[in-house]
């Protein structure tokens, strides 16, 4: 049994009526615990919320002061949160402080690269605008100075100049791209990935946009010789083999929604490129090779051009055998020197490049051109008429003796 | 008969002591029943407070009645180290102080304390004591018991 004693008011004291500056000093611990407890949430949420290093470290100073305020109540705390105690969530706020604070480092280290990407691209973008209204207006230039073939044959340098300006451009941009991705192991893309719908223009959507605008400048209405579309093969051909080696990089990067369609677009713009360019690099090729009296069969198509040289060479070859006349060497003179001073000479690296001949097939060429050359070289008759001569002498010597005896 | 009121005695002696080794009772003694902190409990529409941590649950509706109030926010509950309740709320001019029983809280004194009702009151644990306070007056009441 309980035993009773009466309950006393030992003393009760008024404060602070007279003296308020001692109101504060009457805590309650309720009070004391639910301040904590609102205290220590405020900290987490900042914590957790937290964006920037000077952020966290403001906050690092605010949880240091909310330990030492609190560190006098520590067992009236850990009272009133059991099974929790006083310094577990401090230490649990400390370890999500360093969790944030490790998370903020690297935000910031992708922000500053988000943030370089952004600045490269915008420059690419821009610079490439430039070239385009660059190009437009040497278009309009171009047609406008038809009466004046020397202005208009300027212009179509100047023209041409800029196609290899956008050329270097675009392949040293390409260049910096597989020397970025191609290595970047998948955490690194999966971060930039991350961040990179705050990409005005990522680097998929500005290769689509490159590729849209060589397609239109392979259409174009302006006459350009033959190296012009096979310097575009050439292009082509580096543009199709960067892509190879990072496209599956960049879309899985730049539109991880949708990676396999981002990819076909382009592939599919790389087709359409070089069936424009195609389209007038036979039609150019065939009328070169017109133009120095080559008539070589009709082709479409790097194999098809290899066939036609071949049999423009097999059948020229036949024809020196059977015939070995001198316009046959004339011929293989003319065919000679075009293909060594011209095909080989200027478009040389550009064809292999472009992926209209290789260096096998080029060979081949060669080596069958040295056979036409033999074969088709006329031959000499001094050695017959000597031959007639000894005859005649010898015949003509025997007559003597003959004739010296009887 | 001597030998048979012998029998009888020795048998009311017997369950004498047995009945008495039954009702002796294990008593724990030095035992802390004292809460670390109030519990501030919020009544629902039907007056009851429940306090889930220390596990007790009760009506506040007499209280209120001894205090001529029909309704308040919040009541503050503390149990001392003897295991005695304390009840109080911002507008009550007393601390009831309860002891328990089987199923029941019994009233063991109503402490009187303010004719103007508490405004801001809050029990503290202490040592050997409960501490009331009213934080909007500043005053201090130290409840021994």
């Amino acid at each position: 049994m309980y035993t009773l004693t009466k309950v006393t008011l030992s003393f009760i004291t008024i404060l602070l009526l007279l003296l308020p500056s001692q109101v504060s000093a009457q805590q309650s611990d309720f009070q004391i615990i639910q301040d904590f407890r609102t205290g220590y949430s405020e900290l987490l949420n900042k914590v957790e919320n937290a964006v920037s290093t000077d952020e966290l470290n403001e906050i690092s100073e605010e949880i240091s002061s909310f330990e030492a305020q609190y560190a006098n109540h520590e067992s009236l705390i850990n009272d009133a949160i059991y099974p929790d105690t006083f310094d577990g969530l401090m230490q649990d706020l400390e370890n999500n402080f360093n969790i944030s604070n490790a998370n903020i480092s690297v935000i910031e280290q992708l922000n500053n690269r988000v943030e370089d990407l952004v600045d490269e691209m915008d420059l690419f973008r821009n610079r490439i605008s430039d070239m385009n209204q660059e190009m437009v207006t040497l278009e309009e230039r171009i047609e406008q100075s038809s009466e004046n073939e020397s202005r208009q044959a300027a212009l179509i340098r100047q023209y041409r100049l800029n196609i290899d300006q956008r050329d270097v451009f675009v392949s040293n941009f390409l260049e910096e791209l597989v020397e970025r991705y191609q290595n970047m192991d998948s955490s690194a893309r999966s971060e930039i990935s991350d961040a990179s719908d705050r990409l005005q223009d990522n680097p998929v959507d500005i290769l689509k946009t490159i590729l849209s605008e060589y397609i239109q400048l392979a259409n174009s209405d302006i006459s350009l010789n033959l190296s012009d579309y096979v310097s575009m093969r050439a292009q082509h051909g580096y543009f199709s083999n960067v892509w190879d080696r990072i496209g599956t990089q960049l879309t899985e990067t730049f539109v991880p929604d949708g990676p396999v369609v981002a990819e076909q677009e382009v592939e599919d713009l790389l087709v359409a490129w070089q069936a424009a360019i195609d389209n007038n690099l036979w039609e150019t090729l065939a009328a070169s090779f017109s133009e120095n009296d080559i008539e070589l069969e009709p082709f479409s198509s790097s194999s098809e051009f290899y066939t036609s040289l071949n049999s423009y060479i097999d059948s020229s070859y036949e024809a020196s055998l059977e015939s070995n006349s001198e316009q046959d060497y004339q011929r293989f003179l003319n065919f000679n020197s075009f293909w060594n001073n011209t095909v080989k000479a200027n478009w040389g690296e550009l064809l292999t490049t472009g992926n209209v001949l290789t260096y096998s097939e080029i060979s081949a060429i060669d080596m069958k051109l040295n056979d036409w050359g033999e074969a088709s070289s006329p031959t000499s008759n001094l050695m017959f008429i000597l031959l007639i001569v000894s005859i005649a002498v010898i015949v003509g010597l025997v007559v003597l003796l003959v004739t010296k005896k009887s | 008969m001597n030998k048979q009121r012998l029998l009888y005695l020795f048998l009311s002696l017997a369950i004498l002591l047995t009945v008495s080794a039954c009702g002796s009772s294990l008593i724990l003694e030095n035992v802390d029943f004292s809460q670390p902190i109030e519990s501030v409990l919020v009544p629902d529409s039907d007056q009851m407070v429940h306090d889930q941590r220390f596990a007790v649950k009760f009506s506040i509706s007499p209280i209120l009645t001894e205090e001529n109030l029909t309704e308040i926010d919040e009541i503050r509950l503390i149990r001392n180290r003897a295991g005695f309740y304390f009840v109080t709320a911002a507008g009550f001019n007393n601390v009831y102080v309860f002891t328990p029983g089987e199923s029941v809280l019994e009233l063991v004194e109503k402490v009187f304390i303010s004719e103007n009702g508490l405004s801001q009151p809050a029990f503290n644990q202490r040592e050997t004591y409960i501490e009331l306070i009213d934080r909007n007056t500043g005053e201090t009441f130290n409840l021994n018991y």
